[in-house]
């Protein structure tokens, strides 16, 4: 008589416990066993990445998992990602070991690195296939990186500066009751091409006459911006120096959870749209690169793309997965196309052959 | 009884010692011993200068977009650009906050160095040295911070106004604030370098003044300040050189809008990835603090600094 294994047939508590220890075992040795013939395992990986809000979701949404499947720790580097950038071209050049396993970087940095040469090709990872076209990066062969979310520059605000509802237009940065009170990224990043429509230009303006864009931004640098990164942002909401400004949703949506009254929206002008994404750099030991592929293939999975991008509150390139109860219809998590028409996305080759341009400009504006 | 002289251990290790050292430099390179000692010095200026050499050459090649490497020719272009409007006004902003804060912090240094040398309680002395090293404990990057802390919409400033039931002010994220940030962070470099200028100023000397009857006044223009001149040059080269290429009081109290030229450089290596412009703009840094402090000392010698400037 063979046995079966049933949930209806009737289990002695010595049968339970025989079974339970084999099916705890099995789920234990399962995801390790996928990685049997796999090479020797580093101690540890390094991930560059943001701090704060963002560095919190990487490591609850993707390191924790990886580290619970593999057993490998992994160790976030917070170095400014435009730091670590010629820390890893230098390391390559030089036939040195990359400071860092996998980069977190925005897309147009690391399509520069692409260009540059020194990212590993990420085509043959297995979880590529299931992800929205969103993931590919354009204008390069292969994967030399690839996108993991969208997120959207969106105009955020103090209710109280704005007692008759949300800015309608960008060019309330204009009003000289503001002056002083506006924030905008240190090198215009987010902004350039939504300074363009508000300076009286069109989307198809841009990259070739950004003239409009210009005129705007010397209009604004009379109601003297304050200029900032990431961090600076929901640091001068929480502290009371501003009451508007240009930044990524996820620094908005962070300073809001940390009871700060700030809300946002996307004027009519639009708000720029752009992706972030990983990469492995080049020159890493054999094994090291094996498991930081792995590391990026992890962040693609449905539940690391799940948790992770409903920490940060952005919308992921794995299909299917539902907003945060607190996003669900907000302007700033894009699902539908008609989302996506009110925003701005310029293709990263005209930002990548653009941006130094674009910066030294806003530079001369904004220094001069 | 005869007993064995032994001579103590100390002496004999200093005799193992000497022995040892004359070894590895034997006693004929004695006059060279110097420069050994010179060496290690050299080595670093040296490979500063190495590094300065790739700098210079890196400046003189045009960043190629598509690949985000330097292109091969050599090329004027980044000093084409490190010499246009925006960065000329990014220098004449360093050089004039150089300028003030030199002579903010020489103003306050050297009456707080003059009371830290002179005063006749040993307890006032300590306290004086004590609250001037008490910031070297402290980064700059936390001072500044503290700056914003203190001087913030929020701070402490703005809230005694706000309960005094005034309008709150905007106390940073400008030009003064910067100016400030820096003349708290260079006052402690002046005052260590002003004090042994002072203390070689024999008490006596003011005292003969006196008693030839000039008043604290004269006596401290035409005694103190001469004497004490090489100190004021030595700390005046200091501040303003290190005011010329500060980097973290622009970048949290400028907000952003009030670059120094380190602001400048950091930004092309970093934030555009043009290793070429920002190479040039550190030649254009290096030369003008060169230049202007070689200046300085052909007109009022080396001060505390050299060995062999002119006297005053």
């Amino acid at each position: 008589m063979t046995e079966k294994f049933s949930l209806e047939q009737p289990v002695n508590r010595r049968h339970f416990i025989t079974r339970s220890a084999a099916l705890m075992g099995g789920m234990m040795i399962a995801p390790r066993m996928a990685f049997a013939s796999a090479p020797k395992k580093p101690k540890e990986l390094i991930v560059r990445a943001w701090g704060g809000a963002w560095g919190d979701a990487l490591k609850a949404g993707v390191a924790d998992g990886f580290t619970k499947q593999t057993g490998i720790d992994v160790r976030l580097d917070f170095t400014e990602d435009n730091e670590i950038k010629p820390k890893i071209w230098a390391a390559v050049d030089q036939g040195r070991v990359p400071p860092i396993h996998v980069n977190w970087d925005t897309t147009t940095n690391a399509t520069i690195s692409a260009l540059r040469g020194v990212t590993v090709d990420l085509s043959d990872l297995s979880n590529l296939r299931q992800l929205l076209p969103l993931a590919k990066p354009v204008g390069l062969e292969g994967y030399p990186l690839v996108n993991t979310y969208a997120y959207v520059y969106v105009c955020a605000y103090r209710p109280q500066a704005f007692p008759d509802g949300p800015p309608q237009s960008w060019t309330v940065m204009l009003d000289p009751k503001f002056k002083g009170r506006i924030a905008l990224y240190d090198d215009g990043i987010g902004f350039n091409p939504v300074a363009v429509i508000a300076g009286g230009g069109t989307f198809a303006d841009i990259p070739d006459n950004m003239e409009p864009g210009y005129a705007f931004y010397r209009k604004l640098k009379a109601n003297n911006p304050l200029l900032g990164e990431d961090a600076d942002f929901t640091n001068w909401f929480q502290n009371g120096e501003i009451d508007i400004a240009c930044t990524i949703s996820v620094n908005a949506r962070a300073a809001k959870q940390n009871g700060i009254d700030v809300a946002w929206t996307v004027p009519k002008e639009g708000c720029k749209v752009d992706t972030d994404g990983l990469w492995v750099p080049k020159g890493l030991p054999e094994n090291e690169t094996y498991w930081a592929k792995q590391f990026v293939n992890h962040a693609l999975t449905r539940d690391a793309q799940q948790k992770w991008c409903s920490l940060l509150g952005l919308p992921p390139v794995y299909p299917g997965i539902a907003p945060p109860p607190d996003l669900v219809n907000d302007v700033s998590y894009p699902t539908q196309a008609a989302d996506f028409d009110k925003l701005l996305r310029v293709p990263s080759k005209a930002l990548v052959e653009n941006q130094p341009k674009w910066f030294a400009k806003f530079n001369e504006i904004f220094q001069g | 009884m005869k007993h064995s002289f032994r001579y103590p251990l100390a002496w004999r290790l200093l005799d193992w010692a000497e022995a040892a050292a004359a070894a590895i430099w034997p006693r004929r390179w004695a006059s060279l011993t110097g420069y050994l000692l010179l060496m290690p010095a050299m080595l670093l200026v040296f490979v500063l200068v190495i590094g300065l050499i790739y700098i210079g050459e890196n400046s003189l090649h045009e960043l190629d977009i598509y690949t985000y490497r330097l292109k091969e020719a050599f090329s004027l272009i980044n000093y084409r650009a490190a010499t246009s409007a925006t960065y000329q006004t990014i220098i004449g902003r360093s050089l004039g906050a150089s300028a003030i804060v030199t002579a903010i912090t020489m103003v306050l240094a050297f009456p707080y160095a003059y009371v830290m040398v002179r005063a006749a309680s040993a307890w006032t002395r300590k306290l004086l040295l004590i609250a001037l090293f008490l910031p070297f404990f402290i980064g700059q990057v936390v001072r500044a911070y503290g700056w914003l802390i203190v001087l913030g919409k929020q701070g402490l400033l703005n809230s005694i106004l706000t309960d005094l039931g005034l309008p709150a002010i905007k106390l940073i994220y400008n030009y003064p604030a910067v100016i400030l940030g820096l003349v708290q962070y260079m006052l402690p470099f002046a005052v260590l370098l002003l004090a042994p200028a002072i203390t070689a100023i024999g008490e006596e000397a003011e005292l003969a003044s006196e008693s030839l009857g000039a008043n604290w006044i004269q006596t401290f223009r035409h005694v103190v300040i001469p004497m004490a001149r090489p100190g004021l040059i030595g700390a005046s080269v200091v501040v303003f050189t290190l005011t010329l290429t500060d980097f973290a009081m622009p970048e949290i109290l400028g907000g952003g809008t009030t670059d120094f030229i380190a602001n400048a450089i950091y930004d092309g290596f970093f934030q555009i990835s043009n290793p070429g412009l920002g190479a040039a703009l550190s030649m254009i840094l290096v030369t003008i603090g060169s230049i202007l402090v070689t200046i300085i000392f052909y007109l009022a010698g080396t001060g505390t600094l050299g060995f062999s400037g002119r006297r005053p």
